[in-house]
């Protein structure tokens, strides 16, 4: 359990986000599960064989102040995001507890958005992903670039248009899918260009 | 043997990166729509006029300016669509910021153009000059959908070389040493900062390429030519003396604001509303960055581009549509030609000055100042709410009209999410076209 009074601020730095470094894939787990990795999840998300090797990463970690390990072994967030608390300024009394609250809020778009730079709109028209939720008519949040994986729902351009499938891959073979039955698969005869990945749907209803 | 003597023996004594967009309008528009790839798109639509070309449509003839009607017959099939600066200015703002990922160093130049310094980068990136200049141009291609053109040289005027040396998708590295390989065959009119006045001056000298005027004695350029051109004359030698400005633009010498539309008119009111409406956003400009026109120009341009325009100098600086519309609506009368048929109005705020000194005169005149302040305060909180011009100047009403009646609407104008309004759309570009 982590405490109640540890206080994260998610701050912005470009170094942290350099897709090799450790501590930036330990930051995603975190933001994304709301909760500190196992060992053996560590171990998977450096590509480690074996927990032991992540034991040593966490060791390192733990040595620099950004982890810690609690009573029980398990590992805990120190510095994670590099930040201290910042509490509301103090002069006299007590600090607001409404202001130091909100310091940790996101907004949605942090919430919906991971790479400002890449996220396009999308606008959805058919009914081919209805079974997966997508309805037409929604607001499709989708980020342009990244290597799709095995059951992502893209963006892919066939024929001079865009279509939304899921993108399912097995060993060499790579197709589409339909999340309504009414579609069939989309074998691609050659190259398959995936323009971007869904990583977020919008409905707004008033 | 002398042009196989090199200028300077440094590398990289600096690092200069430009980076220029390829047919960057156009190429927007073909990065969300998969049906216009490969095809020649041509913006400009709501000007009559081509704005930028894909380079398809390079390909066939179009040239920027062109009229549409030309552009139809030397190419029949080409795309013409309206433009959709919204969408552009966003993208724009998305390549800066990724240049920016890999150093703060940026100066943005144009919305498709812009300079970053490299230097002194490549311990801690770990990473070559060259290496960064390609990681920023596939990370570009991959987000954006649209390609560049780069050039990595000692100093920004190399630099622009290289960026135009191969286009579109190009990447081209002028290290000092090397730089006289690429201007001994470039014409002189071709480098940054190089007019044809000065290049027809230089010609009667007996320099014709951008080596010959590299080669040049330091003392002669100096007693010939003035302080630009010697900068530039070291900056062809691999010398940086011009920095990258990065800091952004916080005041302007003028402000300027100048609106075609189509078809042309002979509407006096609605050449006027015209006028009106971009004195507005000149005025919305100016209160900005908290600045006071002292003198206002305007002009009307009729459809077959002849000119006429008016200076008027205010008795005292305003950023206030009211009073600079009040104020050019006399010499508007007399300019406007009945039966002239108009295609385009522009207006220019100049002699700027900080809106916060505020001069007292003996005539009273502070106080109805001070209320119409307050007055245009409300106006930009309004329109910060509800979109620009929601509040506007009833001079103002037909070219209103006309704009959210234009049949010339881009994809993002036609296309609103629900909550979204003509004058507000999320802050984030549209994937167009069927999604099937």
């Amino acid at each position: 359990m982590t405490n109640a009074r540890d206080r994260v601020v998610f701050i912005y730095s470009h170094a942290m986000h350099m897709p090799t470094n450790h501590l930036a894939k330990i930051q995603k787990f975190y933001r994304t599960r709301r909760r500190m990795p196992s060992y053996r999840e560590v171990a998977a998300l450096m590509g480690y064989k074996s927990s032991n090797a992540a034991y040593k990463l966490v060791g390192r970690l733990a040595q620099k102040g950004v982890l810690a390990r609690g009573a029980d072994g398990r590992i805990l967030p120190a510095r994670l995001f590099g930040a201290v608390s910042v509490l509301g300024a103090v002069e006299a009394g007590f600090p607001s507890p409404a202001e130091e609250e909100l310091q940790d809020t996101m907004s949605l778009d942090e919430y919906l958005i991971k790479n400002r730079e890449a996220t396009f709109l999308l606008k959805v028209s058919g009914d081919s992903m209805k079974d997966a939720g997508i309805m037409p008519g929604d607001l499709v949040v989708v980020e342009r670039g990244p290597v799709p994986r095995d059951g992502d729902i893209v963006v892919a351009e066939v024929d001079h248009a865009w279509t939304m499938k899921r993108f399912r891959k097995s060993g060499k073979r790579v197709w589409l899918e339909a999340a309504n039955p009414k579609y069939r698969s989309i074998v691609p005869a050659q190259e398959l260009t995936i323009s971007a990945v869904v990583r977020a749907v919008v409905r707004k209803y008033v | 043997m002398m042009s196989l003597t090199p200028l300077t023996l440094h590398s990289y004594p600096r690092a200069i990166l430009h980076i220029d967009g390829d047919a960057f309008f156009a190429s927007c528009e073909q990065a969300r729509t998969p049906a216009l790839k490969g095809k020649p798109v041509v913006t400009g639509k709501e000007r009559g006029i081509a704005a930028s070309m894909s380079y398809e449509a390079k390909a066939r003839g179009v040239t920027r300016g062109m009229p549409l009607g030309a552009i139809r017959r030397v190419c029949p099939e080409v795309i013409i669509l309206p433009s959709d600066y919204e969408t552009y200015s966003l993208l724009s703002k998305r390549f800066f910021a990724i240049v920016r990922r890999i150093t703060p160093a940026v100066e943005e130049y144009s919305v498709d153009e812009c300079f970053a310094d490299l230097t002194g980068l490549r311990r801690p990136l770990r990473m070559s000059y060259e290496a960064m200049c390609l990681q920023i141009q596939s990370d570009l291609f991959r987000e954006l959908g649209v390609s560049f053109s780069l050039g990595l040289a000692p100093s920004k005027v190399l630099a622009k070389v290289g960026s135009k040396w191969k286009k579109p998708s190009g990447f081209t590295a002028i290290p000092g040493r090397r730089a006289h390989e690429y201007l001994s065959a470039l014409p002189l009119e071709k480098v940054w900062g190089i007019g044809s006045q000065t290049t027809a001056y230089l010609e009667k000298f007996g320099l014709y390429t951008a080596l010959d005027f590299a080669r040049k004695e330091e003392a002669w350029v100096k007693a010939h030519l003035t302080k630009p051109h010697y900068e530039i004359w070291q900056e062809l030698r691999g010398q940086s003396v011009m920095p990258v400005v990065i800091q952004e633009k916080e005041t302007y010498q003028s402000i300027s604001k100048v609106k075609t539309f189509r078809p042309s008119s002979s509407d006096r009111a609605f050449v006027f509303s015209q006028l009106s409406r971009n004195v507005e956003n000149a005025c919305i400009k100016a209160r900005r960055y908290n600045l006071a026109a002292k003198q206002i120009s305007f002009f009307l341009r009729t459809h077959d581009f002849r000119h006429s325009g008016a200076e008027i100098v205010l008795s005292r600086a305003s950023a206030f549509p009211n009073e600079i519309v009040g104020a050019i609506s006399a010499p508007f009368d007399e300019l406007y030609w009945e039966g002239a048929r108009y295609r385009a109005t522009g207006v220019v705020l100049s002699h700027l000055e900080d809106a916060s000194i505020k001069q007292h005169d003996l005539f009273g005149a502070t106080l109805r100042v001070e209320k119409i302040a307050r007055l245009f305060e409300s106006v930009d909180v309004l329109d910060k709410k509800y979109g620009k011009h929601t509040v506007h100047l009833a001079s103002s009403a037909a070219a209103e009209h006309y704009r959210t009646h234009l049949p010339d609407q881009s994809y993002r104008e036609e296309h609103f999410f629900r909550g979204e309004t003509a004058r507000r759309h999320i802050a984030i570009p549209l994937l167009a076209g069927e999604v099937r």
